[in-house]
């Protein structure tokens, strides 16, 4: 038993493991976008939907013309931005959850401005900068409770989610409150909107702004020593502290940064969405955006690059999902589109899985080994 | 378990256990590891696998053992080719590995651990067995540990007792240990050799990774030299000497690198002291009662006072353990101090950051590069400039790093320091330990400072690279430049240093030249005995 030869199924197994664990992280994102699409599939096909027709109707509403295309680029906008809060605090070493909360102040800060009048650029600059700022204050409570009480910040930004999420609730429903529309805050003023840039559709110039966001982060983090710092602490903070690195300094800094990345999601929501303009109760444009950047920024393997594909990507779903529960004769609902993402996550765990393949299966070998004394003493 | 032993894998007495056949291990980066070796391993006989870091010492055994199929070649058994698909068949067939790092449940009793390793899916652990086959071991071993103590709670030497006993549990007829006298006392090596003679007597195979000459012509029976992956020598210890050794090892022609590495063959490092280097240059490190306190001693450190002057190079000598980190760690920012003063020309660098103790003139190669000296998925360039990536060089406005500029850095370090790597972009893991560490020394060095604190510099270095390290120490120290040396190695202090000072918990026993310590009074020094008069 001890191998004189290899097992087929080893070297099969083997095999399968070197492949995917040598893959480009592109390529892995791919076939786990394309994994989570099958499973839908599977889904679908148990439910008694026709998943061709299902993923035919998606494709045409994320990509199937310049107003779907347009729309499906609408929708990823925000999650570029909420998945560059989640990459940037990896990066830096922590695990931050908070975009979700950071993004609703955000965007209760930038209805502010609908209290006041500018000229049209400053406007919308300053409800910017409103949002950003209400994102990184929200951040800084975290980071805060990190450095000095050492307050797991996984913890933390949970419960601030919540706060948010309440403190937000009732600002839309007592303070900001549109006093002849009581469903919804006051809207933002023509001079703060964002510019839309394809008529007839969702698309406004906040794509700009999220992507000079996902570039400035590039930058940041790999060509100056302010981001060196930021990623060295991330990957090794012992040596980080020994290079003269303020490990304190980066977890800050990398936690306001993400604040800022929330916050400029909830501003793009409120400023730069069609129709509204203006926060519902319930908040349903904001809902999740934070939770689905997650998601964008594994897909993109935390590479601000990666993540402006991966946002287009779920922007996509969540726009082909939009036209694929209204198609045909028997369509199939839009949580069918969150399943697939929740498999899609799920896939991106498989080079990881497949590195403990072969553990595994040297398990179950050893199962059988153990269940089976003759077949041990044979081998002997 | 026991596969091995009744397994007929056992030869004839004149037979082989295992041989490898042509192995060639090329690794996914493209680095061949090991080039065609061809390598024999009889029953009753211990062979010392001798080479320098990164000729492939590691990477061969883990082929032997499982853990790395080979890329081209084979090994085979008396029954014909075997083929293990991980280190558990391995075991089962009678290889057992003694890493260099160990594999030990910090929190288990050594009864734990052990149990765990006979462990196989849905088995209850046999605790009870496991501890009377243990007591039986160590019975006849002689090997002696504490059964029912945490491991995390042992010394390494115990620890490390541990593993062998974990691996003689399983009945291994092939025993191969990886620098197994790296972490251990001379007292503990003595005990371990002896137990490695009783279990050759007793027709075991046991292969010894090493690169001390030393221990190659005190145990083994047989050397195999490597050097680049390749055998270079196949011979009988009783018929090579040190000298030949060395040379095989080192295998550099140009005759200093030789000659060096033939004065070190018999084990003594080129003094460097100050023999006909006297002149000491002015105060550079000044401290005063400085006390530190330890990760898990209330007192590390104990009112220290000492200087370290311009053009000397001022060693720290003593068991590892007796505060010489914590000292380290506290002149170089890293762990704040209780009391006391320490001054670099004048200026305090106690409670500054370790960016302004660097700006003051500090240069700091740590103990641990793994840990503390490099950021190993950084690349090359990425890790050249760790502390000084916000010198005007390194980085232009805006704070943007000029990777132009950095990359020609590492360039000349490369050249320099003879560091071998792909490139500036290649990851520093997949360097070997000697290139790491040289990386380390030349990013050091290039600040051009006033101090170097080096804590082990040459610890797991080979021959050549440790020497190449020493020489740089040592040119430094010409230069007019302070050396505060901190070394677990002996040798190494007593050689290079202009004084030493012999540390006991937290304390300087003595601090003379070295030649006015003989190694009696050293060794009762580093034991706590002090000597009077």
């Amino acid at each position: 038993m001890t191998g004189t030869g290899a097992r087929p199924g080893d070297r099969l197994l083997r095999g399968v493991h070197r492949t995917l664990t040598g893959l480009h992280p592109a390529v892995e994102s791919v076939l786990a976008a394309i994994l989570g699409l099958l499973v839908g599939a599977v889904l679908m096909y148990i439910w008694g939907y026709d998943p061709w027709r299902a993923y035919w109707a998606l494709l045409k509403g994320a990509f199937g013309g310049d107003y779907e295309i347009a729309s499906s680029i609408a929708r990823g906008v925000p999650l570029i931005l909420t998945g560059l809060t989640f990459s940037i605090c990896l990066r830096a070493g922590m695990f931050n959850i908070g975009a979700e909360g950071q993004m609703y102040v955000g965007a209760a800060a930038s209805i502010c401005v609908a209290y006041f009048s500018l000229p049209h650029p400053w406007h919308l600059v300053v409800g910017i900068l409103f949002a950003a700022a209400a994102g990184v204050l929200w951040s800084l409570g975290p980071a805060l409770l990190k450095l000095t009480r050492g307050v797991s910040e996984v913890i933390s930004t949970i419960m601030f989610n919540w706060i948010s999420r309440f403190l937000v609730f009732y600002l839309v429903a007592y303070v900001l409150v549109d006093p002849r529309q009581a469903q919804r805050t006051v809207r933002i003023p023509l001079s703060a909107r964002f510019p839309i840039l394809v008529p007839g559709t969702d698309l406004s110039a906040a794509v700009y702004l999220a992507v000079g966001f996902a570039l400035f982060v590039y930058v940041l983090l790999w060509h100056t020593a302010v981001g060196y710092e930021v990623r060295a602490a991330g990957l090794n903070p012992t040596a980080a502290r020994y290079g003269g690195i303020s490990i304190k300094r980066t977890m800050v800094l990398s936690f306001a940064l993400g604040g800022v990345a929330a916050g400029l999601a909830g501003a793009a929501t409120t400023m730069g969405l069609p129709p509204t303009y203006a926060i519902i109760s319930g908040l349903p444009e904001l809902m999740n955006l934070g939770f689905d950047g997650m998601a964008v920024a594994m897909v993109g393997r935390n590479h601000p690059i990666g993540i402006l594909f991966a946002a287009l990507f779920f922007g996509g779903l969540n726009a082909g999902g939009r036209v694929m529960q209204f198609y045909g004769a028997n369509p199939v609902p839009l949580e069918m589109v969150r399943v697939v993402m929740g498999a899609i996550v799920l896939a991106m765990a498989i080079p990881e899985l497949a590195r403990v393949l072969p553990a595994v299966a040297g398990a179950a070998r050893g199962l059988v080994r153990t269940l089976s004394p003759k077949a041990r003493k044979e081998a002997a | 378990m026991g596969m091995g032993a009744e397994g007929g894998a056992k030869p004839g007495p004149d037979g082989y256990f295992l041989r490898a056949e042509r192995i060639t291990k090329v690794y996914s980066d493209g680095t061949v590891a090991v080039r065609d070796v061809t390598l024999e391993l009889r029953p009753g006989e211990i062979v010392g696998l001798l080479g320098e870091n990164g000729a492939g010492k590691t990477t061969l055994t883990k082929v032997l053992s499982g853990l790395l199929p080979p890329t081209r070649g084979r090994v085979v058994s008396p029954r014909g080719p075997v083929r293990f698909a991980s280190p558990r068949e391995a075991l089962d067939f009678g290889i057992g590995m003694v890493h260099q790092h160990f594999a030990l449940v910090g929190t288990f009793t050594a009864v734990e651990n052990v149990a765990l390793s006979h462990e196989r899916p849905l088995t209850p652990l046999k605790l009870d067995a496991t501890r009377a086959k243990l007591e039986a071991l160590m019975a006849e071993s002689g090997l002696k540990v504490p059964l029912d103590v945490p491991v995390e709670k042992l010394a390494v030497g115990e620890q490390q007792r541990v593993e062998i006993l974990k691996v003689l549990s399983q009945d291994v007829d092939l025993l191969i240990l990886d620098e197994p006298t790296s972490v251990l006392t001379p007292l503990e090596v003595d005990e371990l050799f002896k137990l490695l003679r009783r279990l050759r007597d007793e027709g075991k195979a046991i292969v010894l990774i090493t690169h001390k000459l030393r221990e190659v012509g005190a145990i083994t029976d047989r050397v195999v030299v490597l050097r680049k992956g390749a055998v270079v020598g196949d011979v009988s210890t009783a018929a090579v000497t040190r000298e030949e050794l060395a040379q095989l090892m080192v295998g550099k022609a140009v005759g200093t690198r030789a000659e060096r590495a033939v004065e070190l063959s018999t084990d003594e490092i080129p003094a460097h002291g100050s023999h006909g280097h006297s002149e000491r240059g002015p105060g550079v490190l000044h401290v005063e009662g400085l006390s530190v306190a330890g990760t898990t001693k209330p007192i590390a450190v104990h009112d220290l006072t000492f200087d370290v002057y311009g053009g000397e190079i001022f060693g720290i000598a003593g068991v590892e353990g007796n505060g010489q980190t914590e000292l380290v760690e506290a002149l170089t920012g890293l762990r704040p101090a209780l009391k006391g003063t320490a001054t670099i020309h004048g200026k305090n660098i106690l409670g500054l950051d370790p960016r302004q103790i660097y700006k003051l003139g500090v240069a700091h190669i740590p103990e641990d590069r793994w840990v503390l000296g490099l950021v190993l998925p950084f690349t090359l360039a990425e890790n050249a400039i760790l502390g000084v990536h916000r010198w005007d060089q390194f980085r232009g406005p805006l704070s943007v790093l000029r990777w132009g500029k950095i990359n020609a850095h590492v360039r000349a370090l490369m050249e320099r320091f003879e560091i071998q790597a792909t490139g500036p972009n290649a990851p520093a893991k997949s360097l070997s330990g000697g290139n790491q560490q040289k990386l380390i020394v030349g990013r050091e060095l290039a600040k051009d400072p006033a101090i170097v604190i080096a804590s082990q510099p040459t610890r797991g270095l080979d021959v050549g690279a440790a020497q190449y390290i020493r020489d740089t120490l040592v040119e430094m120290r010409d230069r007019g430049r302070a050396i505060l040396l901190v070394s677990a190695d002996l040798d190494e202090v007593l050689a290079l240093s202009d004084r030493v000072a012999i540390m006991y918990e937290g304390r300087f026993m003595a601090v003379a030249r070295p030649e006015e310590l003989d190694r009696e009074k050293i060794g009762m020094l580093m034991g706590g005995v002090g000597v009077k008069g």
